[in-house]
């Protein structure tokens, strides 16, 4: 479904990544994991399309998207939930859903969509009216993902949900994330930085270290072995 | 009770040009809080729309007293597409995400080429119009509407001057549509999102610099129709754009930036500190007393009124 | 030639000779009369090019100095019989006292808000003037002798001298700010504030020194424009055209440029009079359309100015002509050296330092100390508070409870420049040079807290320069360096101010191997030679061949403290690393 092969990026004048290739199949739920700086971020802009990678392709259903401008890219069924959650503060709850829901598709579904999600998040059902600014981290995380839902998508993007979240809210997110993986049809491609959380869930896991795909492989194999603790402790 | 009739006379007058005042920072208040770009040349964009509705009002002949107001709403429309093209061509470049991060997010440029924009565009209505002083017209315009006598000794007598009440109305109208646009309709909220963070907006599909460019020619449209209704008001000639700059950034400042009715309520008082301050100050110096009050605001409560976002130190 | 380039004073007499020679061929009174405005319009452009030019502050303001410069000229004239000659250094200094008079308020606004009330100034004052009945006060004409003392020249050619005498002396300030700390301090101001008050400069003081200058060129330009035109009214000197005019010419020519405002005149004044007189009178307002649509043309292609334009392309060419770039220096060193002995003094000692941003706790009492000439790195997972730890010690941020002793001082409540003066220096992230200028120039910016003498100062960047290994690079432009070349003059920028203490926020970022390599040898090399350096950094492998000591941050608190080997292998630090899931899996 997603196929990114052997493309190249800067960021800030600085060279990011270095012939990195992904793939995320339907359904899938695909983990991207790294120390700090090793380009995870970038990896995310370079999918949305807010930060331009050049040579290689990046394929969504065959077609290669790497030229595509980033507004468009989110109508193709790509939801992001970028890093820093990065709400509609001066918006409310349910208008940050609402605005969420910008394809035809999405809109037709719309109803159906915010249902699940409040189902999903009770809590943003609670806080419904409240201006999005004032929600707790944790909470803009859920509107955050819920607003990303709202697009209808068939891959669900997330950076590093858990930054700056307290570990229990953490964990209730990676949890919910798990349920969204379950019950829906929607692939997941989840970048983080903490390693435990990221893996146990998922189907498949690349780690990236400056720049580069250092390993790849199932969980099993990823989790075992020095080379982890290596790449993020150096040692 | 002289005193007191020229006072309550002052004060519905400053109602009434303040209503129109109110417009007009509406119109600027959209632009500056749903894109963050400072428009020099909202005056001239006024100054077109009265020209507008004088040349609408005179060809298609439109009489009864709603005249003037259809005048205005009709010539908005063209200042609705002048300043479309305006962004497409001239301010997509130096505003919005294309200089977002950039040094001084692009400012610098956009001010002045905004104050390009206005030399040209007032100079041009020069050009084409020529400087004879116009305005529009009606009988209704030196009609009014009387309330009273008043008070014990029937002396107290109030004037609502029928064109100018109609225009009252009209901007009142326009600004509530334009508040239940902004905050209730899809589009709306999409225009509020795109201002709020470019960026998650972008994640969501929204293309931001069209976003922008709807924001811009509302903004333009909506002082436009203000300026349409005042040209029934004072005779205009293409440089009055300058005058109301600074009455249309001191509403605004005054109101709050970034909130939508804040700049109506600040056109409302500062047209009220004017007619009032007419009561006890010389003619030259009304509009100083605005320029002072705009002073004091951004020195002393940048944030006005009712706003949200202050550049401060 | 190279003399010429150098030379000011030799520029100015060469341009003054041409320009007057020039001027015996011109017969017409009316041109003569323009060829007199020219240079006032040139000091109008120094003026506030000299302000916005350099400080980036937007002033659409500057007619409210040339203003008060013209009417104190013509009321003293008018009321009180005193010649322009003494008149005209008044309105100078009445400029001057203007500009710290709207200076003070206004500094503090940012900005919109900044360029907006500049807009008022002037406006104001319009209005102010019109009421007081100066509507149209004028100098009375003189004759005979008395007429030469109050400047009324019977030959036009006299007026031509004085305009040219004066720009001259606009000019020569010009360059005698550009080529200064004031020029380069005001540039480092601009360019990034935040940097250039971790570098010990004032903002406030050199912004306040700024508008003094330049509201009182712009004073002298109205005086001499009204003993010029004796006639003044409030809308020909507050109005927005006289600002604008101002602008327009230092953008066409070049902003941040000596001569640009100049060149701009010598152009847009007469083009524009031509215009006026030819097709003006018959097409009102064409003039004015012109020159917007040369606004708007010069802000889409040529942002910076003509001239700025024109010399980037000439430079660009000569810049292939040149001898291949320098290499960095670097410097040799063993790793397998023994380590670092340290010092029992105590540099730095942090104590319960704390600070929430809206109920959340960035720093939550952290207390660690830092020994002469050791290095100490801070590391932590994304989040973790490490720079909003360096923005407390470097002053960006108040701290809410907690002490930062250095140099037996409590540096809590301190600003930064006042921080840097103590002696500590900070490195940024971002580096953002002045790309137009040389890698001294930029350098030079971090010795000029310390250093109030000019040559003492660039002897001191020289030094630093050489201390990072980039001693070759001093004359290069830096618009054309590397990240590496980029992040070694940022180092040397900060160490031309000596300091004790060294804050260095990921320098390591997005270096590749080779680059890492160099900037850690440069690093260690410094070390070496007594440097204390506290460095936040990701990539570990470097940092261990570095540090002597390691403070690991999470959620805002240590978590753990001391040597490299010991920290890595803690089961917290893994932990919050790498998840509490992994510690239980992983050991094996």
């Amino acid at each position: 479904m997603l196929s990114i092969e052997g493309i190249h990026a800067s960021y800030g004048g600085l060279k990011a990544l270095v012939d990195v290739s992904v793939k995320v199949d339907e359904g899938q739920f695909v983990a991207i994991v790294g120390p700090n700086g090793a380009g995870k971020s970038t990896l995310f802009k370079s999918i949305s399309g807010t930060v331009n990678a050049h040579q290689g392709q990046i394929l969504w259903g065959g077609e290669n998207i790497l030229t595509m401008k980033a507004a468009h890219r989110a109508l193709l069924g790509i939801a992001h939930v970028p890093e820093g959650r990065q709400v509609f503060k001066e918006l409310s709850v349910y208008e940050n859903l609402e605005v969420g829901a910008q394809s035809p598709k999405a809109r037709a579904e719309a109803s159906r969509n915010l249902e699940q999600i409040y189902t999903l998040f009770p809590i943003l059902k609670e806080r419904s009216t409240q201006l999005a600014g004032t929600l707790s981290g944790g909470e803009q995380q859920m509107l955050a993902i819920g607003r990303g839902l709202m697009s209808a998508p068939k891959l669900l993007m997330l950076d590093e949900p858990s930054m700056g979240l307290a570990p229990k809210i953490t964990d209730l997110i990676f949890e919910r994330i798990q349920e969204i993986h379950r019950d829906t049809k929607i692939a997941i491609l989840l970048v983080e930085q903490r390693v435990a959380e990221a893996l146990s869930p998922c189907n498949y896991g690349y780690v990236l270290r400056s720049g580069q795909v250092a390993m790849e492989g199932s969980p099993d194999k990823l989790t075992h072995g020095d080379d982890m603790r290596e790449a993020y402790l150096g040692m | 009770m002289i005193v007191l009739e020229n006072f309550f006379q002052s004060l519905i007058a400053g109602l009434l040009i303040g209503s129109l005042y109110g417009l007009m920072c509406v119109g600027l208040g959209l632009i500056f809080g749903l894109m963050r770009v400072i428009n020099f040349a909202q005056g001239e964009f006024l100054m077109l729309g009265m020209y507008g509705a004088f040349y609408v009002f005179s060809w298609f002949g439109l009489s009864g007293i709603l005249g003037p107001v259809l005048a205005a709403l009709v010539s908005s429309l063209f200042s609705f597409g002048l300043g479309w093209i305006i962004h497409q061509f001239l301010l997509s470049n130096s505003t919005g995400r294309a200089v977002a991060g950039t040094e001084g997010d692009g400012h610098y440029q956009q001010l002045i080429l905004t104050l390009g924009v206005s030399l040209v565009l007032a100079n041009g209505a020069l050009l084409v119009f020529g400087n004879l002083p116009l305005s529009i017209r009606t009988p209704y315009a030196s009609q009014a509407w009387e309330l009273g006598p008043l008070a014990d000794d029937g002396m107290l007598m109030f004037f609502f001057n029928q064109a100018r009440v109609m225009a009252l109305l009209a901007a009142v109208v326009i600004t509530g549509a334009t508040y239940l646009f902004i905050s209730r309709s899809r589009i709306g909220k999409t225009l509020r999102a795109a201002a709020d963070n470019p960026d998650a907006a972008t994640y969501m599909g929204i293309d931001v610099t069209r976003a922008h460019r709807i924001s811009f020619s509302l903004g333009v449209a909506i002082t436009a129709i203000a300026g349409g209704l005042v040209a029934s008001y004072y005779p205009f000639q293409p440089y009055i754009g300058l005058e109301f700059v600074v009455i249309m950034y001191a509403g605004v400042v005054l109101g709050g930036l970034g909130s939508i009715m804040g700049p109506f309520w600040g056109g409302l008082i500062i047209g009220i500190v004017q007619q009032l301050s007419a009561l006890v100050l010389p003619m030259q110096l009304q509009n100083g007393t605005i320029f002072v009050l705009f002073l004091l605001v951004i020195l002393f409560r940048p944030q006005g009124l009712f706003g949200k976002n202050v550049e401060r130190v | 030639m190279q003399l010429l380039r150098n030379n000011i004073y030799a520029q100015l007499g060469i341009f003054a000779f041409v320009y007057l020679t020039s001027t015996f061929f011109i017969d017409d009174n009316y041109f003569r009369f323009v060829l007199s405005t020219v240079p006032i319009w040139a000091i109008m452009g120094i003026s506030w090019n000299i302000f916005s030019g350099y400080t980036g502050l937007v002033s659409f303001g500057h007619a409210a100095f040339f203003g008060i410069g013209a009417y104190t000229v013509v009321i003293l004239s008018m009321t009180f019989g005193i010649s322009p000659m003494i008149g005209i250094p008044l309105g100078c200094v009445g400029g001057l006292i203007g500009g710290i008079l709207i200076g003070y308020p206004t500094f503090r606004l940012r900005g919109v808000y900044f360029a907006l009330a500049m807009l008022a100034y002037p406006l104001t004052l319009l209005y102010i003037f019109e009421w007081m009945g100066y509507q149209e006060p004028t100098i009375p004409m003189r004759t005979g002798d008395e007429a030469f003392w109050h400047m009324q020249f019977e030959n036009p050619f006299y007026n031509i001298v004085v305009s040219v005498v004066l720009m001259s002396l606009a000019i020569w300030v010009s360059h005698k700010i550009h080529s200064s700390r004031f020029g380069l301090s005001l540039t480092a101001i601009k360019q990034n504030e935040a940097a250039a008050e971790s570098a010990g400069l004032d903002s406030a003081k050199w912004k306040m020194r700024a508008i003094m200058v330049s509201g009182a060129l712009a004073g002298l330009a109205g005086g001499w424009y009204a003993a010029l035109v004796l006639v003044v009214t409030p809308n020909s000197v507050f109005g927005m055209l006289t600002s604008s005019q101002a602008m327009i010419v230092t953008l066409f020519g070049g902003v941040s440029t000596v001569w640009g405002p100049v060149v701009g005149s010598l152009v847009l004044i007469p083009t524009s009079e031509i215009i006026q007189a030819t097709v003006g009178e018959k097409l009102h307002g064409i003039h004015g359309v012109l020159l917007g649509v040369a606004i708007i043309l010069m802000m889409l292609f040529a942002p910076d100015g003509i001239l700025t334009k024109l010399k980037s392309l000439v430079f660009r060419s000569n810049k292939h002509a040149d001898a291949g770039t320098p290499e960095v220096t670097v410097p040799v060193r063993d790793d397998t050296a023994s380590k670092r002995s340290l010092s029992s003094e105590i540099m730095l000692d942090v104590r319960g330092l704390s600070v929430s941003f809206g109920g959340l706790q960035a720093v939550a009492d952290v207390s660690f100390q830092v020994h002469k000439g050791e290095v100490l790195g801070i590391i932590g997972p994304n989040g973790a508070g490490k720079t909003t730890l360096f923005n407390l010690l470097n002053g960006f941020i108040p701290a809410s409870a907690g002490e930062i002793i250095f140099a037996d001082t409590n540096l809590v409540g301190l600003k930064p420049n006042q921080v840097c003066r103590l002696g500590v220096g900070r490195t940024f992230q971002v580096a953002r040079p002045f790309s137009r200028l040389s890698v001294l120039e930029n350098v030079i910016v971090g010795a000029f807290a310390k250093d109030a003498d000019d040559e003492t100062a660039r002897k001191h960047a020289l030094e630093a320069l050489g201390r990072v290994g980039m001693l070759g690079h001093a004359e290069v432009l830096a618009g054309g360096l590397n990240s590496l070349e980029l992040r070694l003059m940022e180092l040397a920028r900060v160490l031309a101010g000596r300091p004790d203490l060294l804050l260095m926020d990921e320098t390591l970022a997005g270096l590749g191997a080779d680059e890492v390599e160099i900037m850690l040898s440069t690093l260690n090399h410094l070390a070496d030679q007594g440097q204390s350096i506290v460095i936040i950094e990701h990539t570990m492998q470097a940092m261990v061949r570095l540090v002597d000591r390691f403070i690991v941050l999470n959620h805002g608190s240590v978590l753990a403290a001391g040597e490299p080997a010991a920290v890595m292998k803690d089961p917290l630090v893994i932990e919050a690393y790498l998840g509490k899931k992994w510690v239980n899996n992983a050991e094996h």
